[in-house]
């Protein structure tokens, strides 16, 4: 009982946090078909420098959180600005372009912690206890606070004015634009958006687990996983996915050894393409 | 004088003999250099270098063209692997003659690219390579799993060598390899398999209209691009001897697809130029041992914002630079 607890509490955790990092992926990649390859190096990125304010500079976890996102997010409207906008539509250049930013960013981390791994402090210390079952608050408010942004992005996709244009210039770019939305303005957002989502999982990865200089590959390629797999342009697919992802990482392990459980989650994914090769949610035909 | 020296680049279809000289003579002149290099050149290491260099160029080589039928395979480095360890796990397990196992895994690998080539080859585009991407993940974590025959996140060992004691004749093996191998997909592309091909890339409805089978033709080209993959991985695999999956992760595969972007993914001589680009050029700054990655960083950003066809094109734009600069001068005097 104790052993399906925390299974659960690990399941809905990772699966929070694939869920945050996807969304961010996910809407640029249906609103202009831009396959970010950098996404996992922003989460890294956005890992360390929450390190560097709370370790370093030993400030509030929550105010370096804070601090974190916004510089992360504006770095990634200055991405999105002069980075990518000059090759929407070119697959190409955008993979080159890409891979030449995580190269950056994975440089820039291994000069600053010399590649180290690292773990953040924990935001909020203590124990919830209920009868024989025992939760750490800290692995509670990780959850919590995954789920509220998800809530909140959600919200923000679609019911806001910029979060309803988002989803237009994903239906139809060209109409979108003649309709006067600022198709640049919002990509930008978006990508601000997307970064700083991205920033947040990090931060609370790295105290939920820990820093390491490729922890973002990792969860760049769950996070390939869990979009194509609920389909361009589906938001609400990712979260249908993001747990079926979570639950098949944290129980497969359980029931064999490590390494099977990674081919038999891989293999898994690729028959469900071959059957669904556009995802199980998308709209686009 | 002028306009002829214009016309003249881009016209190089309309006088196909001028232009093939030049470019076979530097096709001739740079495997004499490379060919007598190791006479002028002791270090090992640097032979070394142009060993890995050359077998990446082959898989660089075959990734392009399977892209000249529209599709973006992202798991080159992963059919490389398959190659490799095949011929590793023939070699150390059935004690076969390298000249045996290289072939045999080079047909092996080129059999799986077919097999999976088959249902991925309903998708397009963006679809195809998440598909072969996801596939090239798989491979690298079977590799992992099946760590008793694998030897899996300590890699495998016990590869016997093709030739023992200097590099010298790996050297001349691996470069006349490379040479054979983009000699025939050069002539594949070119031929009428080749064009067929390109005309799906740009219209697979028209051309399946014309009677090309379009999956039938896809599957194949995956076919060969594998096989191409697989000969380049045995050979490393006997070269290196000791043989890792996270040498054929999608890090890697990447690797190779910049080498073919940098180079430019439009003319045959792109991936060539672009693997010998992104190898030998970090070498020369090896001494910036952390920092060295941004150096291949830099070469991409410069490529991708500079050089839109690729670094093939250099020769073009300095001559327009050159010959734009004439005509401003005549401009001005004629005003």
């Amino acid at each position: 009982m104790g052993q399906a607890l925390a299974a659960t509490t690990n399941v809905l955790i990772l699966s929070s946090m694939y869920i945050l990092v996807a969304l961010g992926f996910a809407l640029l990649f249906s609103m202009l078909g831009l396959l970010n390859f950098a996404h996992g190096a922003v989460y890294t990125i956005g890992g360390y420098i929450g390190y560097q304010f709370a370790v370093r500079m030993g400030l509030n976890p929550w105010t370096s959180l804070f601090l974190a996102t916004v510089i992360v997010a504006a770095f990634g409207a200055f991405l999105e600005k002069f980075c990518f906008r000059p090759f929407v539509g070119d697959f190409n250049r955008i993979v080159m372009v890409s891979v030449a930013i995580t190269t950056i960013l994975q440089t820039l981390v291994n000069i600053w912690e010399a590649g180290e791994v690292l773990t953040l402090p924990p935001f909020v210390t203590g124990v919830f206890k209920f009868g024989r079952f025992a939760v750490s608050y800290h692995r509670m408010v990780t959850f919590v606070v995954g789920a509220l942004l998800l809530g909140i992005a959600s919200w923000f996709v679609s019911r806001t004015r910029w979060g309803q244009q988002m989803q237009a210039i994903s239906q139809n770019m060209e109409a979108a634009s003649l309709q006067g939305i600022n198709v640049h303005r919002i990509s930008n957002l978006a990508f601000a958006l997307g970064c700083a989502l991205a920033t947040i999982a990090g931060c609370l990865m790295g105290a939920y687990l820990q820093l390491s200089p490729f922890m973002g590959d990792t969860m760049f390629t769950k996070v390939l996983i869990l979009v194509i797999l609920a389909g361009v342009g589906s938001i609400g697919g990712i979260f249908v996915t993001g747990l079926l992802l979570g639950g098949l990482d944290v129980l497969l392990p359980l029931m064999m050894r490590g390494s099977f459980s990674d081919a038999i989650a891989v293999v898994i994914v690729v028959v469900l393409l071959l059957f669904k090769p556009k995802g199980f949610f998308g709209h686009e035909a | 004088m002028n306009n002829d020296a214009v016309s003249q680049p881009m016209s190089a279809g309309a006088a196909p003999d001028r232009g093939r000289r030049a470019k076979l003579s530097a096709v001739g002149a740079s495997i004499v250099v490379l060919g007598l290099l190791p006479v002028f050149v002791n270090s090992a290491y640097t032979l070394h270098i142009f060993i890995l260099t050359f077998i990446y160029v082959i898989v660089a080589v075959s990734l392009r063209t399977i892209t000249t039928s529209g599709q973006f395979p992202l798991a080159q480095g992963a059919f490389m692997g398959v190659g490799a360890y095949a011929a590793g796990m023939a070699s150390r397990w059935l004690g076969w003659s390298c000249w045996i196992t290289i072939p045999s895994a080079a047909l092996f690998t080129a059999a799986l690219g077919i097999l999976i080539g088959y249902p991925f080859s309903r998708l397009r585009t963006l679809y195809y390579a998440m598909g072969s991407l996801f596939f090239g993940l798989g491979v690298v974590q079977i590799i992992y799993a099946l760590g008793d025959w694998t030897g899996g996140y300590s890699g495998f060992t016990g590869v016997h060598p093709i030739f023992t004691g200097s590099k010298v004749p790996y050297y001349y093996f691996s470069l006349g390899l490379a040479v054979v191998c983009s000699a025939a997909l050069y002539r594949f592309e070119f031929s009428r398999i080749g064009q067929n091909l390109k005309a799906i890339h740009q219209s697979h409805e028209v051309a399946s209209s014309v009677g090309i089978n379009e999956a039938w033709y896809r599957v194949m080209v995956v076919g060969v691009g594998c096989f191409f993959a697989g000969l380049a991985g045995a050979c490393y695999a006997h070269y290196n001897l000791v043989i890792s999956a996270a040498s054929f992760n999608l890090g890697a595969t990447l690797g190779l697809f910049m080498g073919v972007l940098v180079g430019g993914i439009g003319s045959f001589a792109g991936p060539i130029i672009g693997t010998f680009i992104l190898t030998l050029f970090p070498e020369f700054f090896r001494d910036l041992k952390i920092y060295s990655p941004l150096v291949s960083a830099a070469i991409l950003l410069i490529a991708v914002y500079l050089f839109p066809q690729g670094l093939v094109g250099l020769p073009r734009i300095m001559w327009s630079w050159y010959v734009g600069r004439g005509k401003r001068e005549k401009v001005v005097q004629a005003s």
